[in-house]
């Protein structure tokens, strides 16, 4: 087994013409995409993968230089693809995933026929005009709280703060899964989450982009799925599903695995 | 030192002696110790070990030790990866099976994870004396393997097999009436079968038991699960029964118990207590159903339907089944009036030794103090869901049992609670050694903070030398087991736990306790995505075991509270953080799933030597899709645990 393989719990599944990559959003791993997979093996290869600093894998392998930006994810993403040899592939990214299969994408747009995005956001504090839905006050308490869960963890006390623990809903909604990987990861990667920006680049894509999202989710307000339809470079669509939550595909997969299956099988239509 | 006046010496104590000594000793630790004192402990230790749990990665199967050729007794179960499918992963697995049993040759009774059928078909032509095995499997079986081919593998091989478990192996209920008549002579051998089946939720239908026990004339134990609701195909009718004594007439053990039963949910009965069905089994089947059993030792009945005025077939009991010691009755009624304090009814059987009821709606404490009179022998009593009987009741019958009860079980029955209970037990307090209460606080003034709300339960158990008691000046001196039954409050709407505890650290006063069973599955909540208003497994997690690292455990078993929605049952941040405190612990089991962060906290620990999550309830999670812990993350939590940096003190 590679070493990509072996510390990405890299698993390629079924058989079919096209391939599919699931990146799961942070926090989790890719057994969010377990109702989803099913649907997918008899007509497509399917590429699972765990983020590097997922709870499932070896912490010792969690790079905090490459992954204080999401470039870091990117590499990893396009490490994975060459290590199977992919030459196109249809990427369904959840959550921040989304966004670094977008800045993979801009550096290698042959290898990606079209990207699905399921919550995603390309900025989650609010700017001048722009809304992506946290206030710094909110961030505070999250950065306060996995501060002191890290200096407990260092000294050998017991983190004990929970994403149930802050006040903003917002917070708690997007954060609960951040709680699942080891304190200093988890800061890093909440730091890394937070102080990403990727506005900028969104005119730079040329893949087509699905943009999928809850109505109802506290931490990717509508508006957002709006701003990245109108400002990404490429042709994309956007679909508002009836779920509520961060993590649709885990808590109501009843509606969100025909709106997938409906968005990886179809195309744009340019017409 | 004082110098003992005789000359002999253990050690001068002729071999043969030595060696029954040895074999006298059951406690794995202090075998291991008495092995390490010189060579000649070391071989007669070895020569007299009869049983042998394997633990250790199955990729490391070839470090088998072979020093334990007298085994006979071998548990397969719990190697690592737990669940796994044995020899699958080798490129040679026949090698690897024989090798078990070159290290094992004398193995007649065999426990195995069987998480296929290529198991069986490695393992059972290795030891073809195999007299008695038991399956486990919590993983659903295959849908696409035939009917009963893992059965028929087994008895292929062992035809010398006179004792089956499969309580905790998920099978079809087809599965095993097929095997079991292509096999007509082994059938005819079989003395033990447990087909209660925890692992899943059926129960065998009328013509698959007939058929089974039609087989199997010889059996003396036998434990099923069936459907005795008559609305459902295959329910257990007056005919199955009697059939069923006729095929059986040798029996000494029999449980029959309703699917439904093994849920683990509390019953659902209307405000009297009946069920809204009644069985379909009349009272003078049941005599004769007694009648054709004169062997009967230990009966269980667990019925989960009304089985009404059962007394007469019960006063026959004592005449028909003259050897029963063991009763234990599910949902029936007319038991035993007490009317004038004389015994009737149940309180006839005065062989008894261990008497069981549940939910029983007219139970009254006349019948219990019936039962105390008519049953002087009683030493284990249990009640259940039954809700008319009162403190009064029970103190009569402790009272008159005071010489020999010391194993009571008191649950669900809504006019007792924890204080008048535990006044109760006054009659058998320094002798009674197993307990279990529900800690119901409801009309009694306490001390103990009232914990808030969520629709869950948890049932804390315990093993325990209690020193003091709140409650009273006398010691409990004889205690080694209690268990606890609490409510976490029923208001729902609340989202979080409030913010105390469950009030583990109050159990630091019994510096003893040692080894605990810590069971919160009866709480549901969602891990990952937790709708508002809705209960935060994380947070619960943190409320059940703060307080835990005060404790000076040795072993625990933990099970975590449930996400139903995606089959999660797993440690959160909170569990990991609060177990790792637990400086003492050797053992930990954790049964559902774990990352691999998280386990990586719990190495902070410096005597842990032994871990292991154990998926151990239906429908265990099927794959690396849905477990946290994967078999390279399982691998690498093992060698840092055995890993020498490690220094463990004793």
């Amino acid at each position: 087994m590679g070493i990509v393989e072996e510390a990405h719990n890299l698993k390629v599944l079924g058989s079919g013409d096209r391939l599919i990559v699931l990146a799961h959003g942070f926090g989790t791993d890719q057994s969010v995409w377990k109702h989803l997979v099913p649907h997918l093996v008899d007509d497509f290869r399917v590429v699972l993968y765990d983020n590097m600093g997922a709870g499932t894998t070896n912490p010792d392998y969690f790079d905090f230089n490459r992954y204080a930006t999401l470039e870091g994810y990117a590499f990893d993403l396009l490490a994975i693809l060459e290590e199977l040899g992919v030459d196109s592939c249809i990427f369904v990214g959840h959550s921040v995933s989304a966004m670094v299969g977008v800045i993979a994408s801009i550096s290698r747009p042959d290898l990606f026929s079209k990207i699905v995005m399921i919550s995603a956001s390309p900025r989650y504090l609010n700017d001048v005009d722009y809304y992506g839905g946290f206030e710094q006050e909110d961030l505070d308490q999250l950065f306060e709280a996995m501060g002191s869960n890290y200096k407990a963890w260092c000294s050998g006390f017991a983190p004990l703060a929970v994403g149930g623990d802050m006040e903003s809903v917002a917070v708690q909604e997007f954060s609960r899964t951040l709680f699942n990987m080891r304190p200093d990861i988890a800061l890093s990667v909440a730091q890394t989450i937070f102080q990403s920006d990727m506005r900028q680049i969104l005119n730079l894509v040329s893949v087509p982009c699905h943009i999928i999202q809850s109505v109802k989710d506290l931490a990717v307000p509508v508006v957002v799925s709006e701003y990245l339809h109108q400002n990404l470079g490429s042709e994309s669509i956007v679909e508002v599903m009836t779920s509520d939550g961060h993590l649709p595909q885990l808590s109501s997969p009843d509606i969100v695995i025909p709106v997938l299956l409906k968005h990886i099988r179809y195309d744009i239509s340019t017409a | 030192m004082a110098v003992t006046s005789s000359d002999t010496h253990f050690l001068d104590i002729p071999d043969v002696v030595l060696t029954i000594i040895f074999s006298l000793v059951a406690d794995t630790r202090t075998r291991n110790a008495m092995s390490l004192v010189c060579l000649k402990w070391h071989l007669l230790e070895r020569s007299t070990r009869k049983s042998l749990t394997l633990r250790g990665n199955v990729r490391d199967l070839f470090l088998l030790p072979t020093c334990f050729r007298a085994v006979t007794d071998l548990d397969l179960s719990l190697l690592s990866p737990w669940g796994h499918p044995l020899l699958d992963s080798f490129p040679n697995p026949l090698l690897l099976a024989q090798f078990l049993r070159h290290a094992f040759p004398s193995v007649v009774s065999l426990t195995v994870y069987v998480r296929n059928p290529s198991t069986l078909h490695l393992l059972a032509p290795q030891w073809p004396d195999l007299r008695h095995i038991k399956l486990i499997r919590w993983h659903q079986r295959l849908p696409t393997l035939p009917l009963g081919i893992e059965f028929v593998a087994l008895f292929e091989h062992c035809r010398m097999l006179s004792s089956l478990d499969v309580s905790h192996f998920h099978c079809w209920t087809e599965d095993l009436p097929p095997a079991i008549q292509a096999y007509p002579m082994l059938a005819a051998s079989l003395s033990q079968l447990n087909i209660l089946k925890h692992s899943s939720v059926e129960g065998f239908k009328s013509h698959e038991l007939l058929a089974i026990t039609a087989s199997c004339p010889n059996l003396r134990e036998l434990l099923a699960t069936c459907i005795f609701d008559h609305r459902f195909v295959g329910f257990v009718s007056d005919e199955t029964l009697l059939a069923l004594a006729s095929n059986c007439p040798s029996l000494s053990l029999l449980h029959l118990v309703d699917a439904t039963s093994l849920s683990n949910v509390r019953p659902d009965l209307n405000d009297d207590g009946y069920t809204s069905e009644d069985a379909s089994i009349s009272r003078s089947i049941l005599c004769d159903v007694f009648a054709g059993l004169p062997l009967l030792e230990v009966l269980v009945l667990d019925v989960c339907h009304n089985v009404r005025d059962a007394w007469p077939a019960l006063e026959l009991l004592n005449s028909k089944c003259p050897r029963l010691k063991s009763l234990k009755l599910g949902q029936f009624h007319g038991i035993c009036s007490g009317v004038d304090s004389r015994p009737d009814g149940i309180a006839l059987c005065h062989g008894l030794e261990s008497l069981s009821i549940k939910n029983s709606a007219d139970l009254t404490d006349n019948s219990l103090e019936a039962i105390s009179l008519g049953c002087p022998k009683l030493s284990k009593f249990e009640v259940l869901g039954c809700k008319k009987i009162s403190a009064k009741g029970i103190r009569k019958l402790t009272h008159v049992l005071r010489n020999t009860l010391v194993d009571v079980k008191i649950s669900s029955c809504k006019n007792l609670n924890v204080v008048s209970l535990l006044q109760t037990m006054e009659p058998i307090r320094d002798r009674i050694e197993r307990l279990h209460i529900d800690c119901v606080w409801k009309n009694a003034d306490n001390s103990v903070k009232q914990t808030a709300s969520s629709n869950g339960e948890t049932r804390l158990k315990k093993k325990n030398k209690s020193r003091d008691n709140s409650f009273c000046s006398r010691t409990w001196s004889k205690l080694q087991h209690l268990s606890l039954w609490i409510a976490v409050g029923d208001c729902s709407g609340e989202r979080r736990p409030c913010t105390g505890s469950l009030g583990l650290r109050y159990l630091a006063r019994y510096p003893s306790l040692s080894r605990m069973l810590l069971d919160c599955s009866g709480v549901i909540g969602y891990g990952l995505t937790a709708p508002p208003g809705y209960p935060d497994l994380s947070l619960w997690e943190r409320f059940f075991l703060y307080g835990i690292e005060n404790l000076n455990l040795n072993e625990l078993n933990y099970w975590p509270a449930q996400d139903m929605d995606v089959n999660q049952r797993s440690l959160f941040l909170p569990a990991a953080a609060l177990l790792a405190q637990c400086g003492s612990l050797r053992k930990l089991f954790i049964h559902g799933t774990a990352n691999e962060h998280f386990m990586m906290f719990l190495l902070r620990i410096p005597t842990l030597r032994d871990v292991q999550l154990r998926e151990d309830y239906y429908p265990a999670p099927e794959n690396d899709m849905c477990t946290e812990m994967r078999a390279e993350s399982c691998r690498r939590f093992e060698d840092a645990l055995k890993s020498i940096n490690r220094h463990i003190p004793d």
